[in-house]
């Protein structure tokens, strides 16, 4: 036996695994990018050949169009029409997140209820949108929004609520001056509402009986926003403190920007790579290392030089870009607080019509969804809904009866067995899917082409039409879109790992 | 991808805790209650159930008369709806020539038919269902025809509440006529039997009106549907109902169904292509060149590479056939830079097939074994050849048909055409990208995760757009897509990203230990994926790769944006513009609604009923 395992030969290296392994893995690899590299060089000797520059300086071209809706109709630039599309999505999206949670929630339930009927109605529901398409479902919305009968009202007229074929129009309640001096007062009054609300938690904890933490820090925050309300004029002082920083972060020279910018990303793979090798520490020792896990460690020290190397040489106009954009957020800031300001911090308003059978959309005359938005709207929220009532009856299902039967064992009301014991629980079970609904809606408000809602799709291609930009258009779409994705994944992640139970 | 439903499934075992338990039968159904103690039950036990009666109540009332009223609203005229149904079907494909879309039709029924037959379908169905469904169907029909708005043509408000009068009667003497109505059951051909009497008796004798269109005028007659509707799709139904039986006739000659399976299977993949590029746009062969050229060069291929295949699966040959297939791949790689480069003309099906030779190549080693196993997998190379040579030369060859417009798919028949077309084409490179994705290679991995992530990151609608505007940028000169095969490929692009994901979900619910014993086996690499974990992962994903089938469904109504004529492209933008009927959008949309909604909750129930037949839903 011995000689058997002493005459062990090396394989040939064609047959070597880790010479295969790694062979097929870097010819992929150069395959992939020399394919980039070809499709992209092709592109750029096409465009070329058309004489259409690639690049991003027509952001900064007069655009000449006119927006449905939105925060600047008439934009100047086409970066600003964009933005302007931007907004308008991120509008629907956040809308239509809010609707459709509220409504799938309420459907969830219904169809969880022992009632005959809102259970039947819900499913129905729940059954016949889900299979329809959201595009039709949209369209639909648009020729129903379409029939609504005509504006007839006069000029200058009120009301509380307008259906018409110039769209659907509510009282609208919006920001006024003194807002900001408003929220930064509450967030003072917040601090000794947090001690109290702290003393209260271990007082319960050691004590027990009913303290009342939740209803009592309820009430003080109240009283604090009462008198935040009518007290916010005292706030008028961070005005010079945000000007002072304003012309301080003004002051920072580039070259310590981009000195800043260098430490936090090799801080950063630094202690990424310490992290990684402490989850890898066993009693034992070190695990052995696997070629994955060297792998990420490189990444994370290549893309730590490959982010220097873009701060130094490649665009070093990105520290300038900050130390402006910062000292101008400052400014911004530092604007909304004292100098004459009104000391109301809300204000509201009832739909008026502005001029014979008209609105002025988006203008402070109301909150006016014109048709395009409503069936937009309408029709992203009683899709995305019919699915989220589907999460929410699985996710409250899916915890076990034994659950509440230890609740009320432990001696926990009805009440709080639910608040407590069972909806924690169905939360996290129902978070993920939600998000990624969540998701979906951002990305099918790109649908509100089909109705011309001036989103960011619609407009960008508007734009592209008039100068051929396609490739560089395209790229700001999948930013934008990857941005909001992340974002909300980011949101969704966070939110799951609070609510993660702590294993071990 | 027949072999892969087939393959050797989880077997059962004696201290296999999970072991699915297919004899399971479905939850016994409860008796009857008597409806008095029902409605106290169900609707008024308590005070808050009494409050969400009213409120759901007035809830569903309001509802339904929203429905009623954009149904049955003076401004909709139906008959646009009517009178262009062959539009909405198959756009405008000639009338002629319209037998080609009957034969299709025809031979999915009968297609259809036999896989009811091959795998088994005959749920049996209580009589409680029956009278319950009987009974609400009844019941929603006598309110809606209470509520329906006055437009509503008298014959239909009629017609609502006698049916629904009817219907009431015969559910109540279902349920409360006879004995314990749950326990008995109805089998499910009796069930299709009537079902299809009761179609074909509606197409003959239901006075529905005849719409048709001369000359761009719209013309209505009344009496029963035109006889070019009814006749086709009686025997239609007729094909259907002959096939199942001939499908349960074939089963018992050959005491099981296994074979029937597998030839199904096989059809589903490949024969949904003959009907689009070989029935439905009659391709008008050169038959001169395709003796000369096509037949040698396929028979050069078939049986030249069967020969090779089986010379290098046998079992001592493993390391040639490495060689061979490696030396192949370079090979048929180069031939694809050539062509970019435009060095050397070549058919692109010889460029194909030298690819997928160079694939069979490689994996021979995998598929050694006896004489038996090489004979079969030569023959499958033979028929591989066969069938893509075929489809190949057909697809390249100019149509007969006389279309005024290119795209020879239209309407309904673009739409599932595309949305089928989609799934399959997606379902190989999903597999890839899974199992990149779950790869222990970090290059494949990241890769991978990069492609999944960026893809699913961004909506279809700019995917789309970018193909159908891009795609020719991309290409180098001389070369061109059409538009209808860039939104093609976007799509597949898309759902591949979605489709990894479904199967990455699968192949982690394979659990260690069928790895390792795998490897106890010495199975290679390729065989253990192959053979052991991927029909594991993808019993698992069935469930959620119909989600997804459903999902591409609904989603290639976005092929209308893109320019299209789908269904919704045209009940949105063609009808509307009719001169006959202006502005007749809303008819359109809810007709498609129907359509759309029918197609998509009926394979989400077939899915379910599939979950609980496989015990996916258990076994998780």
């Amino acid at each position: 036996m011995p000689a058997a395992s002493a005459h062990h030969e090396r394989p040939p290296f064609w047959r070597n695994t880790n010479v295969l392994k790694w062979g097929v893995q870097i010819l992929t690899l150069a395959a992939v990018v020399a394919a980039f590299w070809f499709l992209v060089s092709q592109a750029k000797t096409n465009l070329d050949d058309k004489g259409i520059p690639v690049g991003y300086d027509w952001l900064n071209d007069p655009a000449n169009i006119q927006l449905g809706e939105g925060i600047d109709t008439v934009p100047d630039t086409m970066g600003r029409a964009l933005w302007s599309g931007m907004v308008n999505t991120l509008r629907v999206a956040v809308l239509g997140i809010i609707a459709s949670t509220i409504l799938g929630i309420v459907l969830g339930i219904a169809r969880l209820s022992n009632n005959w009927l809102a259970q039947k109605i819900a499913s129905v529901y729940v059954e016949t949108i889900r299979n329809i398409p959201v595009l039709v479902q949209i369209l639909l919305w648009g020729v129903i929004v379409a029939s609504l009968p005509e504006l007839t009202a006069d000029p200058g007229e009120k009301r509380w609520f307008f259906a018409s074929q110039k769209g659907i129009s509510l009282p609208r309640v919006f920001y006024a001056d003194g807002f900001y001096q408003f929220v930064a007062l509450l967030l003072v009054l917040a601090i000794p509402i947090w001690f109290v609300r702290r003393y209260l938690k271990r007082k319960q904890e050691l004590e027990g009986g009913e303290q009342h933490v939740g209803s009592v820090t309820f009430g003080l925050f109240v009283l604090a926003a009462i008198i935040a309300w009518f007290a916010n004029p005292i706030m008028a002082w961070p005005r010079g403190v945000f000007h002072a920083i304003e012309d301080a972060w003004a002051e920072i020279p580039q070259s310590v920007m981009q000195l800043i910018l260098t430490v936090i990303a090799v801080a950063g793979a630094a202690w990424w790579i310490k992290r990684f090798l402490d989850s890898r520490r066993t009693p034992a020792g070190l695990a052995k290392l696997i070629d994955d896990d060297y792998f990420r460690m490189i990444f994370a020290v290549v893309g730590a030089l490959a982010f220097v190397f873009v701060v130094w040489v490649l665009w070093p106009g990105l520290s300038s870009w900050i130390i402006n954009s910062g000292s101008d957020f400052w400014g911004w800031l530092g604007d909304k607080f004292g100098g004459d300001r009104g000391s109301r911090p809300l204000d509201g308003m009832r739909p008026t019509v502005t001029e014979g059978g008209r609105f002025v959309n988006y203008a402070p005359t109301g909150w006016t969804l014109t048709p395009a938005f409503a069936a937009l709207f309408f029709g992203l929220t009683f899709y995305t809904a019919s699915f989220i009532a589907e999460i929410v009856r699985g996710g409250i299902m899916a915890v076990p009866q034994g659950q509440n039967e230890a609740a009320a064992a432990l001696g926990l009301s009805r009440g709080q067995a639910l608040r407590k014991v069972v909806l924690p629980q169905a939360f996290r079970i129902v978070m993920p899917p939600l998000g990624n609904q969540y998701l979906n809606i951002t990305k099918n408000s790109s649908l509100g082409i089909a109705v011309a809602f001036s989103e960011v799709v619609q407009v960008g291609q508007t734009l592209y039409n008039k100068n051929n930009q396609t490739l560089a258009m395209y790229s700001i779409f999948m930013v934008f879109f990857l941005v909001c994705s992340l974002t909300i994944s980011g949101v969704v992640n966070y939110i799951n790992n609070k609510l993660k139970i702590v294993e071990r | 991808m027949g072999a892969t439903m087939d393959g050797p499934i989880h077997v059962p075992q004696d201290g296999d805790a999970e072991a699915l338990d297919y004899t399971k039968a479905a939850p016994p159904e409860e008796p009857v209650t008597p409806p008095g103690r029902w409605v106290k039950e169900n609707l008024f036990s308590s005070t808050s159930n009494t409050i969400q009666t009213v409120i759901f109540g007035g809830l569903l009332l309001v509802l339904l008369r929203f429905v009623l009223n954009l149904v049955f609203s003076e401004e909709n005229n139906w008959a646009a709806v009517a009178t262009n149904v062959r539009l909405l079907m198959s756009y405008n494909y000639p009338a002629e020539q319209y037998v080609r879309i009957w034969f299709t039709v025809g031979a999915l029924a009968a297609a259809a038919g036999l896989s009811m037959a091959a795998w088994q379908l005959h749920p049996r169905i209580s009589v409680r269902r029956i009278g319950v469904n009987l009974l609400g169907t009844g019941g929603v029909l006598i309110v809606m025809g209470i509520l329906t708005p006055g437009a509503t043509p008298s014959s239909i408000r009629i017609g609502m509440l006698v049916i629904g009068a009817a219907l009431l009667v015969i559910g109540a003497g279902l349920l409360f006529g006879t004995e314990d109505p749950h326990l008995k059951h109805v089998s499910f051909t009796a069930v299709l039997l009537t079902i299809s009497g009761l179609i074909i008796a509606f197409l003959w004798l239901f006075p529905l009106g005849k719409y048709l269109f001369i000359d761009g005028e719209a013309i209505q007659e009344d009496g029963t549907v035109s006889a070019t509707t009814k006749g086709p799709w009686t025997v239609t139904i007729l094909i259907l109902l002959a096939s199942l039986f001939v499908g349960r006739a074939i089963g018992k000659a050959i005491g099981g169904t296994r074979p029937l399976r597998l030839a199904m299977g096989v059809w589903w993949v490949i024969g949904p292509a003959f009907l689009i590029f070989l029935v439905l746009r009659d391709p008008e062969f050169d038959w001169d060149y395709v003796l000369k050229v096509d037949l040698p060069l396929a028979l050069a291929f078939g049986l030249g590479g069967g020969a090779l295949l089986y010379a290098l699966t046998k079992p001592t040959f493993a390391d040639q056939a490495r060689a061979v297939g490696a030396v192949l791949m370079g090979f048929a790689i180069f031939n694809w830079v050539a062509a970019f480069f435009g060095w050397y003309a070549m058919l692109q099906k010889v460029r194909f097939s030298f690819l997928a030779l160079a694939l069979f190549a490689l994996a021979a080693p995998t598929f050694a074994g006896e004489k038996s196993a090489r004979l079969r997998f030569a023959g499958m190379w033979l028929g591989l050849v066969a069938v893509g040579h075929w489809l190949i030369t057909g697809i390249n060859t100019p149509s007969t048909l006389d279309i005024t417009a290119p795209p020879f798919l239209g309407g309904f028949v673009l739409t599932v055409s595309i949305a089928y077309y989609v799934m399959l084409a997606s379902f190989p490179l999903g597999i890839l990208l899974a199992l990149a994705r779950t790869s222990r290679m970090p290059i494949f991995r990241v890769l991978s995760t990069i492609y999944i992530e960026f893809v699913r990151g961004i909506p279809l609608i700019t995917v789309l757009f970018f193909f159908s505007i891009m795609l020719n940028l991309f290409l180098p000169n001389g070369m061109a897509v059409s538009e209808l095969a860039a939104v093609f490929t976007g799509y597949t692009v898309f759902s591949a990203a979605y489709m990894a994901e479904n199967i990455r979900g699968g192949l982690q619910s394979v659990r260690k230990g069928q790895y390792e014993a795998s490897d106890a086996l010495g199975l290679t690499g390729v065989q253990r994926t192959g053979l052991i974990v991927l029909p594991q992962a993808l019993r698992v994903s069935i469930p959620n790769l119909v989600g997804q089938a459903i999902a591409t469904f609904k989603e290639t109504s976005l092929i209308a944006i893109v320019g299209g004529f789908d269904l919704l492209r045209i009940a949105d933008k063609t009808i509307p513009a009719q001169t006959a009927f202006i502005g007749q959008k809303r008819v359109g949309l809810l007709f498609i609604c129907v359509v759309y909604w029918a197609f998509s909750y009926s394979m989400s129930r077939a899915s379910r009923n599939l979950e609980v037949k496989l015990g996916v839903g258990q076994a998780r």
